[in-house]
């Protein structure tokens, strides 16, 4: 099964039949379940025993969204503090970013703050943040109520899921959001800046039709 | 950032993750250049010249003239330009956008360079960090990997914003043509720059260029020969026409005198990895010689590296659904295996007949040392061979051998790969292809010049243009 995802990974990456390609990071305190939350995306697997990832690591997936091919590039980093030079450098080329956290870990929701913070110092200024509690499956362990990641989320303008990548809670969901985002970001960024579509704006309005509204997710 | 504090195994996994990225960079840049090339072509396509001023009432676009009242366009708010109603995208009357426009913006989606844009207000330095971070942390790490390989034809080095990624070992490959072809290619641009016409879309590099020969006066003195001026002189160093190069070259080619293989006329100039710039990655789909035919269907192959004997096995197997290469619904097709980059490595398969369908089951051996599988991909095209030798390109799968899991039992057997397609543009009209014999002989005079064999290529496209539009 494994050696069957990994051929079918390479056919992916050298796939050049797509339509847009984002690059997506995932940062968080380290075994918050990060590369369990990546291969249960990419491969659909889930393995318990915790590996640590070493600097970096990635996968390719395409996906077909808003009638576009999208092809991610989603970067998987090291939460350790160690290998923190080499996964910041990485910060820069990334669009969007899942922020994540343990409910099972009040350290690792307290580091958030600051893994925002390094967010807002190594990326772009309209870097797309989800936030998402990760092993919403062991509600007996909790010690992050729902409520307050919710909160802090909203304190720092990131949307919010809880998600769990051992029972496939959320998960395609997380990505699907966030690159929604993303292409919400992006007719932005051109529309903003093109004088071409501003110049127009300025013409009659009452007699233009509305745009026809942006397909957002189901969440 | 350096590795240092790494150990070994560690600084292994990062570096494996890093010539993974670098891969998939490649491709992608690939894929961009592509796009942006098809843009340049449908503006080129559009643009205004000095035979038609701007201001006449022709649309900016098709070039149909446009009456006073009665489709008499409308002004694009992207380019300012005159524009019919046809060549309009979008809705609504106010929210148009002329074809070039529209295309414009469509690439700066498809490329992200609307992402590069926007973080460029952030952070003004325009390459990623990790980027080159990146190559550089291979290139020290990668000792090894100093390839001994030297392709006999190496691709024609250009500065272009994918410089970057050539190894320094290819400009000092692109030096050795001989003299002869030096004083032909200097003729043949000096006398194609008096021809060329003032096109809006002229790359500034290119401008750079005449600059620096200092023939701007004579260029623009001399930019109105008309076409039976061109045609009517034929000395190759007085100012040949084109046919008349075009024979010329040829002749040298039976002679056998510079790549010797037949085939690098018709495919030499595609061969080329991925490291050329936008102007010179046309050649491929504009020449003559290529029909535009839609890619479709797969390929069937499987790769495994035989340590044994050193050598990487392709085996491969056959396609399913592909194109028709002409339109006799035809369809003779093989399958050609090519090593990027460089093309010193080219095997073919054999033709079948009639098939769409073909089954190939032919193994191939590339003698190559494992480790200088890094930063290889392999390129298997399919190709209609139609009569008279054409040759009609009907799609292609790109394999990059690094960090390729060969020991996996899986890609050793066989699978199906998707073709893609080389190009998009190409509309195959019969005056694109008039053109197209002009740069198809300019790459095989010069297979290894750089710089000055795009800035004659180009021209010689401007020049195609030219005619057009004087007629």
């Amino acid at each position: 099964m494994a050696s069957a995802t990994a051929t079918y990974g390479q056919k992916e990456s050298s796939d050049q039949n797509f339509d847009y390609m984002f690059k997506i990071l995932i940062i968080g305190n380290s075994s918050v379940g990060k590369t369990s939350f990546l291969f249960r995306y990419a491969d659909d697997s889930f393995t318990p025993a915790f590996v640590s990832t070493v600097g970096i690591d990635f996968k390719v997936k395409t996906i077909y969204r808003n009638d576009k091919r999208i092809k991610l590039q989603i970067w998987d980093t090291a939460g350790q503090e160690r290998y923190r030079t080499i996964t910041t450098a990485y910060y820069r080329g990334a669009m969007g970013f899942i922020l994540m956290y343990d409910i099972t870990n009040e350290e690792s929701f307290n580091a958030v703050q600051d893994w925002s913070t390094q967010i807002k110092t190594y990326s772009w200024d309209n870097a797309q943040v989800l936030l998402v509690g990760n092993k919403c499956d062991m509600e007996d362990e909790r010690v992050v109520a729902g409520e307050r990641g919710r909160q802090l989320s909203e304190h720092l303008g990131f949307e919010f899921f809880e998600a769990s990548a051992k029972d496939n809670i959320n998960v395609k969901q997380t990505f699907e959001r966030l690159v929604d985002i993303i292409c919400e970001k992006m007719s932005e960024s051109l529309d903003a800046g093109d004088p071409a579509v501003t110049g127009a704006k300025q013409g009659p309005q009452l007699t233009e039709q509305p745009a026809p509204p942006h397909q957002d997710c189901a969440c | 950032m350096d590795l240092t504090f790494l150990q070994t195994l560690e600084r292994e996994r990062v570096l494996e993750v890093l010539r993974r990225d670098k891969q998939l960079r490649t491709i992608e840049e690939d894929r961009i250049r592509r796009m942006k090339h098809d843009l340049q072509e449908l503006r080129r396509r559009g643009a205004k010249s000095f035979s038609r001023q701007y201001g006449e009432r022709t649309c900016a676009r098709c070039q149909r003239p446009l009456g006073k009242l009665w489709n008499s366009g409308a002004v694009c708010h992207g380019c300012s330009h005159r524009i019919c109603s046809k060549c309009r995208v979008g809705v609504g009357t106010a929210d148009w956008k002329c074809t070039v426009c529209h295309a414009y913006r469509d690439v700066k989606f498809r490329s992200g360079e609307w992402f590069l844009e926007e973080r460029a207000k952030k952070f003004p330095c325009t390459t990623d960090k990790y980027e080159v971070v990146g190559d550089k942390l291979l290139k020290t790490y990668n000792v090894l990997s100093h390839i001994s390989v030297v392709p006999p034809t190496p691709p024609p080095y250009l500065l272009s914003d994918y410089a970057f990624l050539s190894r320094p070992g290819d400009l000092k490959n692109s030096k050795p043509f001989t003299k002869s072809m030096e004083d032909l290619m200097v003729s043949f641009t000096s006398h194609i720059k008096k021809i060329s016409t003032s096109q809006n879309d002229v790359r500034g590099d290119l401008l750079s260029v005449d600059n620096r020969k200092g023939s701007c006066s004579t260029y623009s003195t001399q930019k109105s020969l008309s076409d039976t001026d061109i045609n009517k002189s034929s000395r190759l160093f007085k100012g040949p026409s084109l046919p008349n190069l075009f024979k010329k070259s040829k002749d040298s080619d039976q002679e056998g005198s510079s790549t010797g293989a037949e085939e690098e006329t018709s495919c030499g100039s595609e061969y080329s990895g991925g490291k050329r710039g936008s102007t010179c990655s046309s050649i491929s789909t504009d020449c003559g010689l290529f029909e535009g035919v839609g890619v479709a269907g797969e390929l069937e192959l499987a790769l495994s590296y035989n340590s044994d004997f050193s050598c990487l096995e392709i085996t491969v197997g056959s396609c399913r659904n592909l194109s028709h290469g002409d339109s006799k619904k035809k369809c003779h097709p093989y399958i050609k295996l090519c090593m990027l980059p460089g093309k010193s490595s080219k095997m073919k398969t054999t033709v079948k007949k009639n098939m769409t369908n073909p089954v190939y089951n032919e193994v191939f051996k590339f003698p190559i040392e494992r480790h200088l599988l890094r930063g290889k991909r392999l390129q298997a095209s399919v190709w209609h061979s139609g009569t008279l030798r054409r040759k009609v390109f009907l799609g292609e799968a790109l394999f990059p051998l690094d960090g390729w899991r060969f020991e996996d039992k899986n890609s050793q057997s066989f699978n199906w790969y998707p073709l893609c397609p080389k190009a998009q543009s190409s509309d195959g009209g019969a005056v694109e292809q008039d053109g197209g014999e002009a740069m198809l002989r300019v790459k095989f005079t010069s297979a290894e010049q750089g710089d000055l064999m795009q800035l004659s290529s180009f021209k010689s496209r401007q020049e195609k243009d030219t005619r057009r539009q004087i007629i």
